[in-house]
């Protein structure tokens, strides 16, 4: 499994999201399941799935799917 | 040795108060592990008469009450948390037996994650060793949590 699939498989099983929908970008409060709680579910969910630790502003800045991409170049992990 | 409150001390990390309070007693806990204690249940409870009158019995949404309050007291026993105000996120409940007047509810949990203001767990309420519910929680501690969200860094960048 490519960095992109395990990526993708988060948000779809997260937000319970179609794929498609993530080529238009997926953006924080934009679908009914990325809420506070949510945000902080697909934060852990990624944490396991790339085996890091997110800083707090990260976490914050975290606000959608593409920009979510470029938040895990930080972390080495390239989508 | 095992850590207790009694029913004055667990006031200190548990603030919900009458006639809302639903934990007489937290017999043996450590901090973000797990809690565990009791409720009385006297023919005093305000509920009784109501629910119902023929037939009283503990409403179900206060055994899930008493065991949220008891998985609050395994988290606001952490340093710097101390009472602090928690919110149910998500619960999946199960009863398993009617709690009359006079019994003994008897609180068990169990932290299975804290983390960033989010804290999953886990619950059994035993009347003796008689399971009489049971539940999967997520309780937050909001001021925590507010801090992770986006919506907020963006509202401060807006100021």
């Amino acid at each position: 499994m490519t960095n992109k699939d395990k990526y993708e498989k988060v948000f779809i099983k997260c937000f319970g999201l179609d794929k498609s929908k993530l080529k238009k970008d997926v953006k924080y409060n934009s679908v009914p399941k990325w809420d506070s709680v949510g945000h902080m579910n697909m934060i852990a969910k990624l944490e396991e799935a790339f085996n890091i630790s997110m800083e707090m502003d990260d976490i914050i800045d975290f606000s959608s799917y593409k920009i979510g991409i470029k938040m895990l170049k930080k972390y080495k992990i390239k989508i | 040795m095992k850590k207790s409150l009694n029913s004055f001390d667990l006031l200190e990390y548990q603030p919900n108060r009458y006639p809302f309070l639903m934990v007489d007693y937290v017999t043996e806990f450590v901090p973000g592990k797990y809690a565990n204690g009791y409720k009385n249940f006297t023919n005093n409870e305000w509920f009784f008469p109501v629910h119902f009158k023929d037939n009283p019995n503990v409403p179900g949404v206060l055994q899930l009450e008493a065991m949220a309050q008891m998985l609050t007291i395994a988290i606001t026993t952490l340093p710097g948390l101390k009472g602090k105000v928690t919110h149910a996120l998500e619960h999946t409940v199960r009863f398993k037996r009617e709690i009359r007047p006079g019994e003994q509810l008897i609180l068990k949990t169990k932290v299975l994650l804290w983390k960033r203001g989010i804290c999953d767990g886990f619950a059994q309420g035993f009347l003796g060793k008689e399971l009489a519910c049971e539940a999967n929680m997520k309780i937050t501690i909001p001021e925590i949590l507010e801090n992770f969200i986006p919506r907020k860094r963006n509202v401060k960048k807006k100021l």
